[in-house]
């Protein structure tokens, strides 16, 4: 008895704290999402102000003052913040910019780490040890040291100003630790496989592409997370090598919306939301997918 | 002999995609930085005059942070000193808070709790959010205005804290009002707790999926004999996901070197916290010392290097001696 | 997951397909940093669209970027100057002569010559190099620092002018804060700002031509002049004049607070005053006042003609492009300066009787200036620039003294 009582006091107590660690993630969110719906004068204390901007007279002709609400929900919900950052800012076309330049850049940080991990593990020859280290040495560059370097390398080949140059130096730089997360899953799949595919007389592409690739499915999900990071978040490659504004992508657009409105929080935080939403609800979605994927890249890796 | 030369062609063309990428856009770039460190330049130009000078950029960027002004160790301008020190502060207050921070919300998490699955998601959602994102959003916190002054003014602890704050800690004349970006005491940690608030949740998955892994024959049997909670954790998991502690410290580390977008989004003036990238990124963009910025980039990746490769050695040492 | 990826390869597709269908004319690109929040935005607009319709062969294809961005932005082309635009925006000073000295840039000498009645050639000046002065770049419009007051705080504290001497302006300021009213707010986290401050008090303690000969390098800042001009400033900061929550705060969150009644002062730069002018209040425009009065007179001032257009070397149509910079920098020019964005940089060839009040004021300043020095982190080239800046943010912060600015900047700047 006396036991038990104990162990639940020490189970409330974990989740109080969990609990409290449950705020301290959220609140910055609910409060950039309440934020986003207010505007300065609500913010901070003020007067009242119609959605133009004109201070609201009382009959009596006085201005009518507005209690200052850091934190709590909107008084009033101003939605007219959002359109405010959808025509100012175009984040639309920002953000389908995004998908793309991730999405291939996804595709081929995963076509050229399967097919590398594929020679560095199952062909045997000399020399592949020391082709393994040299590519793990890409997990220490740190991207901005390239930049100057690979802007050169890029304008030479005439590819600035699309979307491959972006997609490149993304997957380039997601090449190691796809490769890194690679080894681990192409591990697990028996060799037993590779001899039965070629008995029937596949060579090394047919192995390859129709028995190891259909296997490294769960990998593509580790490897793809990795790449989106990396994708999703930049925004000095993506501010040097664009100067289009159709080819602009998401960070890119959020610091200059931004940088357009400094003082005044509602499309502030409306650009903000407008950028971090889709992410949350696709991870909404699939949230126990894309854990099982980190999970599985750091046990393997 | 002729299968044999097939089968090589065939290895090259498996590397060949990742070859091309990683020649092209990493290893060119860093044999291009190494050769634009031993050169002046007039400007951010490849095509402008050049002038080897061997050394002098690192020498100047090294000199330029011992050369004493007024006894002190580091000098105001330049600041490479500053901004290795910065990193390393930063490196360090992610392993020793930011790491067991994690490792203990893991342990708790792993052991099987009720809404296990709610608790990962929340707290692993902040690695989602875009860094520019994150930035934008804490400085919005630390506005003089802005969340974390109304919430310490709520409290009641403003005055108290900051009034300590203008006589313990600060180097300044000016009285400290709230201005937590700055000043240079208070800056680095100010960029330091979005990073905690955004990557504890990454180190906790990761730490998370190795106590899963963990046998339970093992932990059964520790519990058979007797081994409280703490003994289990210290002596069975903790040496069992050393590994991945591994990896979770080379990346707090590599990653506190290489840190960028979070003080490029958050300070304005990245001074009062400089880290080694951002120097570099100023030196290069702003100064127009192209060679110098290039040293930095090459000094950076080797400290990475070197740290991985000490964090790996440091964690082989202990996991031999334990066998 | 196939048809995802097939329904986005098709929309980057079209995407990059639209461009190509457009009209055949002869285009010119532009890059400048009038975002749209930018005070030069219509400016721009309306000088390009009247471009457009009187040429009606040319399209301006122009985009803009956020200051902190174009600046990476332009140096980076300038390493492969075939990714530049036809027409650029640039700071004239030394930011432009590291592009000039580059070969970057076109000459602009030839095309100069038809306007020369419109555009004085000493407007041309700052972004003239070489030893012949050979022109690089349009002006658009030219900008000095100027002392905004609202004089309805000035009045609450029991003044009813801007204070014209040192002693004045303390005693005004005791008073304002004695008021309970924060009389300055300068912008920390962009460094210029604080030049806006300091820069002023120093030419008003040593005078334009010391000043001068010490941006252009062809004297040292070891003057003990200049360590107790930074002395009185920081003087200033410690006894509570700025509104210490500056430190962190970028200028347009400074000048809000100044629009909305929370400071008295603002000491910025005169593209300011449009915008000063349609706010809500009692607003006049001023200059720092004389520091010392054996070496410098109340009418010198920090400015000079900085924001321009310049047309790259690889250009397709140099000549073309040299014409367009000029005929767009005139028309920016006219409309910026109806809008307050600015000064002319142009003589005027429209009714003027319609600028604002207080732009008509700062033009007056101009016209009656008795010295004139560029600013700091213009006129210097990008290293000492940025060094220098460096040691004025420290200035701010309190983190030297006027001794260590000067010592560190003598050593440093050899």
């Amino acid at each position: 008895m006396k036991n038990q009582s104990k162990l639940k006091a020490s189970t409330v107590f974990v989740h109080l704290m969990l609990l409290v660690l449950v705020v301290v993630n959220l609140f910055p969110l609910y409060w950039m999402i309440t934020f986003s719906l207010k505007d300065n004068d609500e913010i901070f204390g003020g007067y009242l102000k119609d959605n133009a901007g004109a201070i609201i007279y009382s009959e009596s002709g006085e201005k009518i003052p507005v209690a200052r609400n850091m934190i709590g929900l909107p008084r009033t919900w101003r939605w007219s913040n959002y359109t405010r950052a959808m025509n100012t800012g175009n984040m639309g076309r920002y953000f389908l910019n995004s998908l793309i330049v991730s999405v291939f850049a996804i595709l081929l940080t995963l076509l050229a780490a399967f097919m590398a991990t594929y020679a560095l593990t199952r062909l045997a020859w000399k020399g592949r040890k020391l082709m393994n280290k040299f590519f793990m040495l890409g997990l220490t560059i740190p991207i901005h040291a390239a930049l100057v370097p690979v802007f050169l390398i890029l304008s030479r080949m005439k590819l600035l100003d699309t979307y491959i140059a972006l997609i490149i130096p993304y997957a380039a730089f997601s090449l190691s630790m796809g490769i890194l997360i690679s080894i681990g899953f192409m591990g697990d799949i028996p060799y037993d496989l590779d001899e039965a595919a070629f008995l029937d007389g596949c060579g090394v592409w047919g192995i390859f592409f129709r028995v190891i690739f259909p296997l490294m499915m769960p990998a593509t999900a580790t490897v793809g997370i990795y790449t989106f990071l990396q994708c999703w978040n930049e925004l000095l490659f993506a501010t040097v090598f664009v100067s289009k504004g159709r080819f602009m992508t998401l960070p890119v657009g959020v610091k200059q919306l931004v940088g357009q409105h400094t003082t005044d929080w509602g499309p502030v935080g409306a650009a903000l939301a407008i950028a971090t939403i889709p992410t949350m609800i696709v991870y909404a979605l699939l949230s126990r997918r894309i854990q099982e994927g980190f999970i599985a890249g750091a046990v393997k890796g | 002999m002729k299968k044999t030369i097939a089968y090589k062609l065939n290895i090259l063309a498996f590397l060949l995609p990742a070859l091309i990428l990683f020649v092209g856009i990493l290893i060119a770039p860093i044999v291009m930085s190494v050769i634009y460190s031993f050169h002046d330049f007039k400007s951010v130009s490849a095509s402008a005059d050049m002038t080897y000078v061997g050394f002098g950029n690192y020498i100047e960027l090294f000199s330029r942070m011992l050369v004493n002004d007024k006894g002190a160790l580091f000098t105001n301008v330049n600041y490479m000193g500053d901004a290795l020190v910065n990193a390393l502060i930063l490196g360090a207050l992610s392993v020793f808070i930011q790491l067991p921070l994690a490792l203990l919300i893991a342990l708790k998490l792993s052991k099987g709790i009720r809404g296990e699955r709610a608790y990962l998601s929340i707290f692993f959602m902040p690695v989602l959010i875009s860094t520019v994102i994150i930035g934008q959003l804490w400085m919005n916190i630390y506005e003089p205005d802005g969340l974390l002054n109304s919430a310490l003014g709520a409290l009641g602890v403003k005055d108290q804290l900051f009034s300590w704050i203008s006589s313990h800690i600060h180097s300044t004349k000016m009285p400290f009002r709230g201005a937590w970006t700055g000043y240079k005491e208070t800056a680095l940690i100010a960029a330091f707790i979005p990073i905690l608030w955004q990557y504890v949740g990454y180190h906790m998955l990761l730490m998370y999926a190795g106590i899963k892994g963990v046998p339970a024959d093992l932990l059964e049997a520790a519990q058979l004999d007797g081994c409280t909670e703490g003994q289990v954790n210290r002596h069975i998991v903790i040496p069992y996901i050393k590994p991945i502690l591994k990896v979770c410290v080379i990346f707090a580390v590599t990653g506190s070197l290489k840190s960028f977008d979070l003080i490029y989004t958050l300070m304005k003036d990245t001074r009062r916290a400089e880290l080694p990238s951002t120097l570099m990124y100023k030196l290069t963009f702003l100064n127009n010392r192209y060679g110098l910025g290039s040293a930095i980039a090459v000094v950076l990746i080797i400290l990475c290097f070197a740290f991985a490769l000490l964090i790996s050695l440091a964690f082989r040492d202990k996991g031999e001696k334990v066998a | 997951m196939k048809k995802v990826f097939a329904l986005i390869l098709a929309a980057a597709m079209l995407l990059s397909m639209t461009h190509v269908f457009a009209e055949e004319k002869t285009v010119l690109t532009l890059w400048c940093i009038a975002t749209e929040s930018d005070a030069n935005r219509p400016a721009y607009e309306a000088a390009i669209a009247a471009y457009e319709a009187a040429h009606p062969d040319v399209k301006i294809e122009w985009e803009a970027f956020e200051n902190q961005s174009y600046k990476t932005k332009i140096k980076a082309a300038m390493s492969d100057p075939s990714t530049l635009p036809d027409i650029f925006f640039t700071w004239a000073g030394a930011f432009c002569g590291d592009f000039v000295e580059m070969g970057n840039v076109y000459c602009l000498n030839e095309a100069y010559k038809p306007w020369a009645a419109e555009l004085p050639e000493v407007m041309l000046q700052n972004a003239s190099y070489g030893e012949n002065g050979d022109h690089y770049a349009v002006p658009l419009t030219m900008n000095i620092v100027t002392l905004f007051a609202n004089m309805d705080l000035l009045a609450k504290a029991g003044w009813d002018h801007v204070p014209t001497t040192y002693d004045d302006l303390i005693a005004c300021c005791d008073a304002l804060v004695a008021a309970g009213i924060t009389p300055f707010g300068c912008a920390g986290s962009e460094t210029w700002c604080v030049t806006e401050y300091l820069e002023p008090i120093i030419e008003k303690t040593i005078g334009y031509e010391a000043l001068n000969a010490i941006f252009a390098g062809k004297a040292t800042w070891n003057d003990p002049a200049i360590a107790k001009a930074v002395d009185t400033f920081q003087e200033m900061i410690v006894k509570g004049y700025f509104d210490p929550d500056g430190l962190t705060l970028g200028n347009d969150q400074v000048k809000a607070n100044f629009i909305a009644g929370k400071t008295a002062f603002y000491q910025n730069g005169s593209w300011n005053c449009g915008e000063v002018n349609d706010a809500e209040g009692n607003f006049q425009v001023a200059l720092f006042p004389v520091m010392d009065a054996e070496k410098a007179t109340y009418g010198q001032v920090i400015g000079g003609p900085s924001d321009s257009l310049a047309v790259s070397a690889t250009s397709k149509n140099p000549e073309l492009a040299a014409a367009a910079a000029f005929e767009l920098g005139k028309e920016i020019c006219h409309y910026g300066y109806l809008a307050g964005s600015g000064l002319p940089a142009w003589t005027p060839y429209y009714d003027t009787s319609d600028v604002k009040p207080l732009v008509a004021a700062v033009a007056k300043i101009v016209a009656e200036s008795e010295g004139m020095v560029l600013f700091g982190d213009t006129a210097m080239s990008a290293d000492p620039a940025n060094i220098y800046l460096n040691y004025v943010s420290q200035v701010y912060g309190t983190e030297i003294d006027g001794a260590g600015f000067v010592e560190g900047l003598t050593n440093t700047l050899q």
